[in-house]
């Protein structure tokens, strides 16, 4: 077993994890009081505009109350030309002057029962009373208000000597044509207004040129504590950091159980691999071993074809030399049929003695390194041939050398096989009308093919396999003499370069015999 | 005199024969081992007291011998200041590279294959008469 370092990032990384927990939970109980402080002051807000709203809402009812129902009873009482300039008093007749004192009196109460001021004012551009004359901001409202019908409200924060307000505007724009008996012509209206209010104040207005808003201001008070508001921050907060924590150490156990997987993967990975180094090391010496072994059987092969090579050719000599011996001294003793025998126990021997040279050969092809550089297929093909010319020239053979073959391998092996394979063309061409041998390459799929083509004896395609078999003939020794050695020895040097050699043939039509290298 | 050191019996009686056949009338003295090959050439073993100053014209040297064989012979004979410059016929059945390259290494005159047919056997034995006892100028003793 593989001993597991334990990864550094427990100690430091824990603490740093810590802060950060830390300072989320802190952020969190900011942002929940933040949040709670705007909840807090919107509803207080709301509930402020609603009950001010009500409260306008009330003043314009008294309003209309003193128009619609206090004005025509008092004319259904005394009679239109019975009202007599004494009755206008505007403590009897007007709603806004009513209204506003009314309004006096309830702020009066309001101290009384220890509660702030509420301040409500009725605005216009040219207001009878002064104290109704419009702001800056009033009548900025007015303005809007005339300009746009379908806004039927104001609200707005304001900031009054350090103290939080909140105004709320409606406007007061309708009016109808009774409104014009105390606010259209002067000398249109009761004679005691028109005592009442010397100048241009609150006459000479048309239909629907009434212009006015009603808007009260009152102070806000904080509706909420903040001591709550932190409470429950902090509460959230703690909350959070509690689950953090919780995750935290969920996430950090999880990381931990899944290092410990990965290292007993690794360890299960190296032991893998420590199994496949030591059974690679079992199979490399194995190789080894069958290497040596292999190079004992080859030393011993050597050894033996060493041994063939002279304890089987020593007897052969004897027996040649004796059987010679005896008919040089004593053939005088021997009939025709005597000598004939010794004659053919000499070719017994001349051949015996081809074919162990054959057979060393042979082996000796399966030893020995390959010496690989460019070798000249053509000129050596050429070479052979003229030398194959040279050993028998009566024969007219046509040979065609493809020019420019060059191959990679080992010259002397390579000229073997050319060698055999062009004797082998030139042999089997003797009794052929006009013979003619090949010499060429071509490209079957990717591999480049060297092929020695003639158009001789051929063979039956049948015994194509048995053509490189040593010792193989596929004819008599009377029809063309050898030994059937050369196949089997161009076979083993093809192979030696890693390539395949095949034949096809038909009888009497010729042979082609191609190679790859 | 010519030194035929050669082990198989019938090789030596061919050689013999080829020899006579060609008229090369020189004496012939055989060893049938290497190790009596050496005791003959310095004077020693079963050949103690014969005079090592007499050397042969020509050594005709087998590879495959008993006791030491032809290349140990050879060595030897080339580590000896008496013998080193003797002329040395490697006379053999082999044909591998490896003792014809070896046979040279070790300063071989000349490496002679025994063809298996005995009028080729024959024909090399005169030839090689004629070279090394006529035409060859043997080193000054």
């Amino acid at each position: 077993m593989i001993p597991i370092s334990k990864p550094p990032i427990a100690a430091t990384g824990g603490r740093r994890q810590l802060w950060l927990v830390g300072a989320v939970a802190i952020g969190i109980t900011c942002l929940v009081a933040a949040l709670l402080h705007f909840l807090a002051h919107f509803y207080m807000l709301n509930q402020a505009e609603k009950s001010v709203k009500s409260l306008l809402l009330a003043q314009r009812g008294f309003h209309r109350y003193i128009q619609e129902v206090m004005h025509p009873t008092f004319y259904k009482l005394k009679g239109e030309g019975q009202v007599t300039e004494a009755f206008y008093a505007p403590e009897i007749l007007s709603s806004s002057f009513i209204v506003r004192n009314q309004h006096a009196k309830y702020n009066e109460e309001r101290k009384t029962a220890g509660l702030d001021e509420i301040y409500y004012k009725m605005a216009a551009f040219n207001p009878r009373n002064p104290v109704n004359q419009a702001t800056p901001l009033e009548a900025d409202l007015i303005r809007r208000f005339n300009a746009d019908r379908s806004l039927k409200e104001y609200r707005e924060e304001l900031l009054i000597d350090g103290r939080d307000y909140l105004f709320v505007a409606i406007p007061f724009l309708d009016n109808q044509k009774k409104c014009m008996k105390c606010h259209g012509k002067r000398q249109d209206a009761p004679p005691g207004l028109q005592r009442l209010y010397p100048g241009e104040g609150g006459f000479n207005e048309k239909l629907g040129d009434i212009r006015a808003i009603e808007s009260i201001r009152i102070p806000l008070q904080q509706h909420y504590s903040a001591l709550h508001i932190v409470l429950a921050a902090v509460l959230v907060g703690m909350l959070s950091l509690a689950t953090l924590l919780f995750l935290n150490t969920r996430l950090r156990n999880l990381v931990t159980d899944r290092t410990r997987d990965l290292e007993m993967e690794v360890a299960e990975r190296r032991r893998m691999e420590e199994e496949v180094r030591a059974v690679n090391q079992t199979l490399e010496e194995r190789v080894d071993k069958r290497t040596s072994q292999l190079a004992v059987a080859n030393r011993e092969l050597d050894a033996f074809a060493y041994s063939v090579s002279h304890d089987l050719r020593a007897p052969l000599r004897g027996i040649d030399g004796f059987t010679l011996a005896l008919l040089e001294d004593y053939g005088d003793k021997l009939d025709e049929t005597g000598r004939d025998y010794i004659s053919r126990v000499r070719g017994g021997c001349r051949r015996m003695g081809d074919l162990i040279d054959d057979m060393l050969k042979l082996s000796r092809l399966s030893r020995g390194e390959l010496r690989l550089h460019e070798v000249d297929l053509s000129a050596m093909a050429a070479e052979i041939v003229e030398e194959l010319r040279r050993a028998e020239p009566a024969r007219q053979v046509a040979v065609e050398v493809t020019p420019g073959v060059r191959v990679r391998g080992d010259g002397v092996l390579l000229r073997a096989v050319l060698e055999n394979l062009l004797s082998n063309a030139w042999k089997f061409t003797a009794g052929t009308a006009s013979p003619a041998i090949l010499v060429g390459t071509r490209l079957d799929g990717d591999r480049q093919v060297y092929f020695v083509q003639d158009n001789g004896a051929g063979f039956d395609m049948a015994y194509a396999d048995k053509l490189f078999g040593a010792f193989q003939r596929l004819h008599t020794e009377q029809e063309f003499a050898g030994n059937g050695i050369g196949l089997a020895t161009v076979q083993r040097i093809i192979h030696r370069h890693g390539g395949t050699v095949w034949a096809e043939g038909v009888m009497g039509k010729g042979a082609t015999f191609s190679f790859t290298l | 005199m010519i030194l035929l050191v050669e082990d198989n019996p019938d090789d030596e009686a061919l050689t013999l024969r080829a020899l006579k056949k060609n008229n090369i009338l020189n004496k012939v003295v055989v060893a049938r081992d290497g190790a009596e090959a050496l005791d003959f050439l310095f004077g020693t073993g079963v050949h103690a007291g014969r005079d090592a100053a007499l050397l042969p014209e020509v050594i005709l040297l087998d590879l495959n011998l008993p006791k030491l064989n032809g290349l140990e012979v050879l060595k030897q004979l080339r580590n000896h200041q008496q013998t080193s410059l003797l002329p040395v016929v490697i006379l053999t059945t082999s044909n591998e590279d490896r003792d014809k390259i070896e046979s040279y290494r070790l300063g071989c005159n000349s490496y002679i294959r025994k063809p298996v047919d005995f009028h080729q056997f024959s024909e090399a034995i005169r030839q090689l008469g004629i070279y090394w006892l006529v035409l060859n100028q043997a080193p000054p003793k």
